[in-house]
This record gives C-alpha cells, sequence and structure tokens, in this order.
C-alpha cells in the first residue's frame, strides 16, 4: 500500500509540474510558477485524502534525490562560459559577498525584532543557500536544519516571484547584476529563472549561487554570533 | 494519435537512454563527492564536491563535454521538478506558520529583497566601475 502510494505520489508529481509548466508557457505570471501551482494542487490533494507527508515522500524522495545530479550538472554552464565566468569573476565575487552580509544582516535584526528564539534565527540565516549548503550551515549555527530546508523553499518561491520584479525597478542593464541579484537572492529557484532570461545570466546567476554558499559557510560563523549580540 | 516511423521511435528512445546512463554517471559524481566529504572531513554537501571535480575534469577535457550534455542539460532544464516534494513539505508546519506565520512571511521576504537589492546593485556599481559605462 505505502509502496503504492508512493508510486502514484511520483506520478501525480510529475503530471502537475509538466501541467503548470505548460499552463505557464501560455501565462507567464508570477504567481502561476510551477514551483507555486504544482504543490498547492499537491497539498490539496492530500488534505482532502487524508494521506501524511511522510507517505508521500515515500514517492516523493526519489525527485529530491535528483536534485544532486543537478547540482552537479552545474558544472556544464560553469565549463561553457568560463572564459565570461574568468573575466567577471572579480564583480561576481564582491557583490556576492555584499549580499550574503546583507542576507545574515538583515535575519539577524529581524529576526531579534519579530522576537525569535536564537534558534529560529539561526535557522533563517543561512536561508538564501541552496537547500544541502543551507541546511549544513544551520546546523554549524544551532539552527534546526529541516526548518532551514522550510525557510530555503520559501525564499526560493519569493524570490521566483520578487526577482523579476526587482530586475525591472532596479536600474540593473546588465546581464551579470541580473544573475548575480537572482542567483544570490535565490539560489537554485533563482538559477531557474535566470537561466530563462538568458543563458548568460543562468550561468552568472548559478555561480552567484554557489559562491553565496561557499561565502555563507565561511563568513556565517564568524559574522552571525555577533550579530545576534547587537 | 500520430504515430511515430519506428527508425524515429528508436532514436528518440536511444537519446532517452543516453540522458539517463548520464544522469547516472552525475549522480555517481554526488555518490563521489559525499564520500570525499567525509574522508576529508569537509564541511561541505557531496553534490558541490562532485559538481567542482567534473568542472575540473571538462576544463582538463579528460570528461568530454558530450558525455554528460544531454542528460545534465535536462536536469537543469527541470530543476523546479526537484523542489516540488520541499515544497509540499511546507504542510507540515502548520502549527508553526499558524502561530509565527505572518511574521516569518515578512521576515524571508523583506530579508529577500535586501539581498537582492544589495547584491544586484553591488554588481551593477562595480560593473560600472571596471568597464565602464558603456556596457
Amino acid at each position: 500500500m505505502t509502496e503504492f502510494v508512493g508510486l502514484i505520489s511520483i506520478v501525480l508529481t510529475i503530471i502537475f509540474y509538466y501541467g503548470a509548466k505548460a499552463l505557464y508557457s501560455r501565462i507567464s505570471f508570477v504567481l502561476l510558477s510551477p514551483l507555486l501551482v504544482a504543490p498547492f494542487v499537491l497539498v490539496s490533494c492530500l488534505l482532502t485524502l487524508h494521506i501524511s507527508y511522510s507517505s508521500y515522500f515515500v514517492g516523493g524522495k526519489w525527485l529530491t534525490l535528483l536534485l544532486q545530479p543537478a547540482i552537479v550538472a552545474f558544472a556544464l554552464p560553469l565549463h561553457k562560459h568560463y572564459e565570461t565566468l574568468k573575466k567577471h569573476f572579480p564583480e561576481v565575487i564582491l557583490s556576492v559577498i555584499v549580499g550574503v552580509f546583507f542576507a545574515l544582516l538583515s535575519s539577524a535584526l529581524l529576526g531579534l525584532w519579530a522576537g525569535f528564539a536564537p534558534q529560529i534565527i539561526e535557522s533563517l540565516a543561512p536561508r538564501s543557500v541552496t537547500t544541502p549548503l543551507a541546511m549544513t550551515i544551520s546546523n554549524n549555527l544551532g539552527g534546526i536544519p529541516s526548518l532551514t530546508a522550510v525557510f530555503v523553499i520559501l525564499t526560493g518561491l519569493l524570490g521566483i516571484i520578487l526577482g523579476p520584479l526587482l530586475i525591472r525597478l532596479l536600474p540593473l542593464h546588465s546581464p551579470i547584476a541580473k544573475g548575480v541579484l537572482l542567483g544570490t537572492g535565490a539560489h537554485a529557484c533563482g538559477t531557474s529563472t535566470a537561466l530563462t532570461i538568458g543563458s548568460l545570466e543562468g550561468t552568472i546567476a548559478s555561480l552567484a549561487m554557489i559562491f553565496a554558499g561557499l561565502v555563507t559557510i565561511f563568513l556565517s560563523p564568524i559574522i552571525f554570533p555577533l550579530l545576534l549580540k547587537l | 494519435m500520430r504515430r511515430m516511423h519506428p527508425k524515429a521511435t528508436i532514436f528518440k528512445l536511444r537519446k532517452v537512454l543516453i540522458a539517463m546512463v548520464q544522469i547516472g554517471a552525475l549522480y555517481c559524481f554526488a555518490l563521489a563527492g559525499n564520500y570525499l566529504a567525509e574522508v576529508l572531513h569537509l564541511n561541505l554537501p557531496g553534490s558541490l564536491i562532485g559538481m567542482g571535480v567534473l568542472f575540473i575534469l571538462l576544463h582538463l577535457g579528460i570528461v568530454p563535454y558530450q558525455w554528460v550534455v544531454s542528460g545534465g542539460n535536462w536536469l537543469l532544464a527541470e530543476l523546479l521538478l526537484f523542489f516540488i516534494p520541499s515544497v509540499v513539505a511546507v504542510m507540515q508546519y502548520k502549527q508553526l506558520f499558524r502561530q509565527e506565520g505572518l511574521a516569518l512571511f515578512l521576515i524571508i521576504l523583506i530579508g529577500t529583497v535586501i539581498v537582492m537589492v544589495s547584491s544586484g546593485l553591488a554588481a551593477e556599481l562595480i560593473l560600472n566601475k571596471r568597464w565602464g559605462k558603456t556596457l
């Protein structure tokens, strides 16, 4: 029975994903992103049929597992655009450091202002970084990794909506700045949005995403305890 | 439904199989990365180490681009699919979101705007400084 529910879970997730993707290709409205529509339909189904998340995840984990080779696959655009990356390395790394600093600062200040427990704030801190890295960092800081995974995905969702909006509002002209904004602000979700804008934007975004993860790993244990004392 | 020519079907099937083998190969890089992280006590996810190793091998020409490109591009194109189970997981945190939902939502929203604006503007500023306004 559990295997059956698991199998149905995978099939339905794939069907709803491709359905939502087809819808999004016709109506490119940010709130109709496949990452919002497909989970919304799935959660509605699970709640109506009284199926728990753990039963769903028996199947769902196989899709989550594919994230690992997908992260490895980011080596492809990095290799293909190596010359561009080499040329723009300084501006990408510097602006990512700026972004990471503001991510940690905003998490600490806003979290303290909302009166959250330190453990929740530490779980919020690495939310702009891709999930496997964010969970590692959360654990290092003293947060709750599974809660961080939820904050990461919410950041991704909001990033998909906010990213294109901010790109239109801000005086950004270069594909480099657009890629940095999406990759630093919304990890792999932002990177997939950047890939739909252009191949250069996507490559820079994947580079920014990777740097943001690495910079956060090294900076957060030094800066974050100090920020929490503010 | 339009029937495909048998040869075209076989060709398509071959392409799918090649992509699947390549995805398997990319997954092996992640597994090798996990192993390296454990042995060398690196505080990094294996998939990221795997990415670094693959990048170096591609760059040195040890692994030809063609060996991983069709599987890799499929994974990158359908990236959002692999995030869906994690989004569905949010339903487990009903309690937390009922109590602190609005504050958490606002913090993540404001925080994400701050990160995006600061990093995007910094990049544009540094680009203009370094390459001039013409870029």
